[in-house]
């Protein structure tokens, strides 16, 4: 090896190696002093199997063969490992593959202080992540907290009106958990599906509003009660609307508009198909579901078969039809909430 | 004598280089020193009168900045995913790196650490990433280098699992 550049390679602390075979390096030039511990002073000239001496280089030898078939002059590089010295000290290391008269070259550098300023960059990205990393947790943690204390608040504030018709506290939360379901099933983002198991709970939130001589009347309503009546939807969105708050304003949609209907013949304002809020269409579904399969003080359970069969009679007409699809493929996990989430006592009000 | 690869594996700061100090060296510091590039490890056991050189291959946590290589992957018979309990997206990371290590070199003997068990009042897995990681067909340890905890058996198991 010309003179010159050996001087480069041993300033470089570069190891310059010439492949004898596959498995066979012969030493060019001086023998940097940092290999010295690994080789040993009497390995020049003579060959020696360098994944043997440094176990790395096994997962780079393939590539490297390939790379010296091809005769590629271009520099292949392994990767940065470590190995510890005499001194126990950690030397970073990096083997170079690459095709340069006629032969096939494998240099192996020290990579000194260039390696240490890597270490230290990188050491410095990783502490700001975890630091970041941690702020965003312990933010998630307290925004979760709020929110369930907002949940929380919804259902007593829903339990008001339970107090004063035939719904129970698990309905409301049962209507919640059914309408998430829904809307994790359309995919809606996670802050929405939060909203609507919050909102969903309050679309009768209005019947405070309502007489109690027309809200606990047994027999049907005259024509002026049931007016009465369905200002429910008006009075609840009046409560709940302008608040800037996104679940209540998904509340307030949805307490206006849960007795719309897809044909337009639903009320207060008549809208029809897509005019209604979807929230709403899917609150409406789930709360005629939960309705007819449990037991109210004026009428018996339907079980589950004629529930579903009585609602696919309305899809189209009442409900959403393309909703009701989505409804009766989430039957199972309604099916399990339903079981699930039983009455609570203290909440169960009957007349 | 008989010698088999092993890699850690995982996302960065979840304790991996802490994990083999322990089984190595018997040592713990709670400062975090990141890895770069790639450190092995050797140690001796004995299998049932047999003895066994494991090569701990302790590779840079993976994140933004740093891939796996998978030529690192060859040769090795086993690999431990390991999770930080406490930083949910770490099961996430080990997850994918798992199916990345069963796409390249196929089916091998794998298992999950769950590390930092002395921190187990502050783990933040859900139930969703528990059941991923249960389902994944391989053992799942609980371990703390902190306190010797499990890692010592994770190694075993995994020197089982690999039939040797």
């Amino acid at each position: 090896m010309d003179s010159l550049f050996a001087s480069i390679y041993h300033t470089l602390n570069i190891a310059v190696f010439l492949r004898r075979d596959e498995q066979c390096f012969a030493l060019q030039a001086q023998m940097p002093e940092w290999l010295m511990f690994f080789l040993g002073t009497s390995i020049a000239p003579q060959t020696c199997d360098l994944t043997d001496v440094f176990p790395y280089l096994t997962c780079f030898m393939d590539d490297a063969e390939q790379h010296w078939q091809a005769k590629r002059s271009a520099p292949l590089t392994s990767g940065v490992w470590v190995e510890t010295n005499e001194l126990g000290q950690e030397l970073a290391l990096e083997a170079t593959a690459l095709w340069a008269d006629g032969q096939a070259i494998l240099l192996l550098q020290d990579l000194g202080e260039k390696y240490r300023q890597e270490v230290s960059r990188l050491q410095q990205v990783r502490d700001g992540l975890l630091t970041q990393e941690k702020l965003e947790n312990e933010v998630q943690k307290r925004t979760l907290k709020l929110k369930q204390r907002e949940e929380e608040i919804a259902i007593k504030l829903v339990s008001l009106t339970s107090y004063r018709d035939e719904e129970t506290g698990a309905h409301v939360r049962r209507i919640g958990l059914y309408a998430a379901a829904m809307a994790k099933a359309l995919g809606w983002p996670v802050c929405q599906i939060d909203d609507i198991r919050m909102a969903a709970p309050m679309h009768d939130l209005g019947k405070i509003g309502i007489p109690d001589k027309i809200l606990l009347k047994k027999g049907k309503l005259t024509e002026v009660e049931f007016s009465i009546m369905k200002r429910h939807t008006e009075i609840g969105a009046k409560m709940l609307q302008d608040s800037n708050i996104p679940a209540l304003d998904m509340a307030a949609e949805i307490a206006l508009c849960h007795h719309e209907k897809w044909d337009g013949s639903g009320y207060p304002r008549e809208l029809h198909g897509e005019e209604i809020p979807l929230a709403a269409r899917i609150t409406t579904i789930v709360d005629i579901y939960d309705a007819l399969v449990h037991e109210r003080v004026y009428k018996k359970a339907m079980c589950e078969k004629e529930a579903v069969e009585l609602m696919s009679s309305m899809a189209g007409a009442h409900l959403d039809p393309q909703l009701f699809r989505v409804f009766m493929e989430l039957l199972p996990v309604m099916r399990r909430i339903r079981t699930e989430v039983h009455e609570i006592d203290d909440l169960i009000v009957s007349y | 004598m008989i010698q088999k690869k092993i890699c850690l594996l995982g996302a960065f700061s979840v304790g991996k280089t802490s994990l083999i100090r322990r089984y190595v060296d018997s040592l713990f510091t709670d400062k975090y020193l990141t890895t770069v590039g790639v450190k092995i490890d050797k140690k001796t056991l004995q299998v049932d009168g047999q003895d066994i050189t494991l090569m701990i291959w302790d590779i840079a946590g993976e994140d933004d900045l740093t891939n796996i290589r998978t030529a690192y992957l060859r040769g090795m018979s086993g690999y431990i995913l390991v999770v930080d309990g406490t930083r949910p997206h770490t099961c996430d990371t080990a997850l994918s790196i798992h199916r990345m290590v069963r796409e390249t070199v196929g089916d091998l003997p794998a298992l999950f650490a769950l590390n930092k068990a002395d921190l187990k009042t502050q783990w933040q897995l859900d139930a969703n990433q528990l059941k991923q990681l249960q389902q994944s067909g391989c053992p799942l340890l609980e371990t703390s280098a902190k306190q010797d905890a499990g890692v010592e058996d994770m190694f075993h198991q995994l020197v089982r699992h690999m039939g040797v």
